[in-house]
């Protein structure tokens, strides 16, 4: 079994005077990433400081590395020391650069000279070399956040906490810092709790999702299920249900792209707008608003959706104001219909189906 | 203005020459305000950053009487000492009264409030969220106390600034529980007072020279310091 590197269980927080923060089971296991998605004001901030002990729990438990923090007696200055966080609004000390990224190693009586190498990494991946010597006051939002972010990893946590650190940003410098952090973050193998509001942002970071709104946790599942099979509504609508597909690109021309998928990525050949090189590994999302479906085997003469695909009904689920119609083909798609359609093409479970997507409405994220 | 222009050219005459009698005052009026302001340093900073961080129920209470003592009155400060170190007082068994040491206590009393108030306050203008950050970053509680203290050295340079300024300058207190015994308890203030008294200007105007020379010298060494750190700042703007 996989150590689970954090657990929540049966956790309540009154966090303001409308809502109370409450967790009945979420984990994450050592070297996944766990995306908290919510929107603003779901209490997601809170359980980030629940779990860095900035905060006491009204009830429950928290247990790291299988050991309960939560209660009494723990010394919570030992407990933060294996853990760091990023939070929200880059918090810097007024001092130079590099006293700020080398505070936390001070702080915890770590040996600069021992763990240089380290600090040389992420001064370099987070491209701050050219700050070290400045004060933190002159900064802009993006190379404090950067230089918040070195202070962090420079630790080694055991478990990172990323609250929002993109949130703060301004549009101009948070693209270049999504890419570089999230290149960190691919490279990182540690254990990460990332906090966002962002969905783009957790298709592409996340191992398993937790979906938070008003202090609940809506949703606890990995990625592809909770983008693929949303547990109502308002998931649907947040995350904005998507099919998701890896695959790797087989050839790309004209600005259309054709991606192998499944196991050996020859399963099923997807056809994608856009330009990315040859080989390159990515995600493909299908929103299933875009998926039609039809009885009757259509050929690509008869269509102008470039993908054509056949498959049987798994599921049909009561989403709400639409029908989610699962289909295996290959991979897991899903389409939305209305019960009108349903009773129309006589969908039930088990029954053969014939299903189009135009390549330029699939998304496609580099891996 | 025949008595001012000669006072002026015997003073620096007086101070040029060395004159011993002033270079005594000085010396011990920099000995004595100077320990006077360390000790007031290391009661004054600690105390403002306690009560300017955490909450408890008097703290108001403690807060007021941290700014009636920044406006205490020398006098009153003195009077305060002077009860206390008194032959038949509580603390008389010392035998402070009239000693150097009786005057260090009495500016410690009119300079250590000055310096709490100003560092209480600006401790308070620190982001709480910096003390959470400190915290996730591993810090126990002498930790985060350090670093609020980096955290506001600023204003603390102004706070020190402020407390030399109010107790070099001072003569009340220092007439009261000093005495003004020449070669022992006297100080620039005081002996400036006697001269005028005795009307020798001439010394009087030197030694108020020196005063101002001391009292720009300080706080020009400490301007520096605190500009020097806030050019960036400015930078922006």
């Amino acid at each position: 079994m996989v150590q689970k590197i954090l657990r929540i269980t049966g956790l309540k927080k009154r966090y303001n005077s409308k809502f109370c923060l409450t967790v009945d089971n979420i984990y994450t296991e050592k070297g996944k990433i766990l995306t908290i998605i919510g929107p603003n004001g779901s209490g997601k901030s809170t359980l980030i400081r629940l779990i860095n002990l900035l905060e006491k729990p009204d009830s429950g438990k928290i247990y790291f590395n299988n050991c309960e923090i939560s209660g009494r007696g723990v010394k919570s200055t030992e407990v933060r020391k294996k853990m760091a966080v990023v939070f929200q609004e880059p918090l810097l000390f007024n001092t130079s650069v590099y006293n700020n990224i080398i505070m936390g190693l001070k702080i915890r009586k770590i040996k600069i000279s021992e763990v240089k190498d380290r600090v040389d990494y992420f001064i370099n991946k987070l491209k701050i070399e050219s700050l070290l010597n400045r004060s933190t006051r002159n900064l802009s939002g993006g190379e404090k956040q950067r230089v918040s972010l070195a202070r962090a990893m420079v630790l080694d946590p055991e478990l990172l906490l990323l609250d929002e650190p993109l949130a703060n940003i301004d549009q101009s410098s948070r693209e270049s810092l999504r890419l570089d952090l999230f290149e960190v973050l691919k490279s990182y193998g540690k254990s990460v709790v990332y906090v966002t509001h962002d969905r783009n942002e957790a298709m592409v970071l996340a191992d398993d999702i937790a979906v938070m709104d008003k202090g609940k946790i809506l949703q606890f599942a990995g990625k592809e299920e909770v983008f693929r099979k949303p547990k109502n509504e308002f998931i649907a609508r947040f995350v904005g249900v998507e099919t998701i597909v890896n695959g790797i690109i087989l050839e790309s021309r004209r600005n259309v792209c054709r991606v192998g998928t499944g196991e050996e990525n020859n399963n099923n050949e997807i056809f994608v707008v856009g330009s990315e090189k040859k080989n390159t590994a990515v995600t493909l999302a299908i929103r299933p608003e875009d998926v039609i479906l039809y009885n009757t085997d259509i050929s690509s003469s008869e269509s102008s959706a470039m993908n054509l695909f056949k498959g049987n009904i798994i599921e049909i689920k009561d989403i709400g104001i639409f029908k989610r119609v699962e289909i295996d083909c290959g991979f897991a798609l899903s389409s939305f219909v209305t019960q009108d359609s349903i009773s129309r093409l006589n969908l039930s479970v088990g029954r053969k189906i014939f299903a189009a997507v135009k390549a330029s409405s699939i998304h496609m994220f580099k891996r | 203005m025949d008595i001012i222009w000669q006072g002026i050219k015997r003073a620096a005459i007086l101070i040029f020459t060395g004159n011993r009698e002033i270079y005594e005052i000085l010396f011990l009026t920099l000995k004595v305000s100077g320990s006077a302001v360390f000790f007031s340093m290391l009661l004054g900073i600690p105390v403002g950053v306690l009560v300017g961080l955490n909450k408890f129920t008097l703290k108001r209470l403690v807060v007021a009487i941290i700014n009636t003592g920044m406006g205490l009155p020398p006098v009153a400060a003195g009077l305060i000492v002077a009860l206390f170190i008194w032959r038949s007082g509580p603390f008389g068994f010392l035998e402070l009264m009239y000693t150097p040491a009786a005057i260090v206590i009495a500016q410690v009393l009119i300079a250590s409030p000055i310096i709490a108030g100003i560092t209480l306050a600006a401790v308070q203008q620190i982001d709480p969220k910096l003390i959470q950050q400190a915290l996730s970053l591993g810090a126990n509680r002498f930790q985060v106390f350090w670093i609020l203290i980096r955290e506001a050295r600023l204003p603390a340079l102004a706070a020190i600034m402020a407390g030399f300024g109010g107790i070099i300058s001072e003569v009340g207190a220092v007439t009261m529980v000093g005495g003004n015994i020449k070669g022992e308890t006297r100080v620039l203030t005081t002996a400036t007072v006697q001269m005028v008294r005795m009307g020798n200007f001439a010394v009087a105007i030197a030694l108020v020279v020196i005063l101002l020379i001391l009292a720009f010298g300080v706080n020009f060494l400490l301007t520096l310091i605190q500009q020097k750190e806030s050019v960036g700042w400015f930078r922006r703007f």
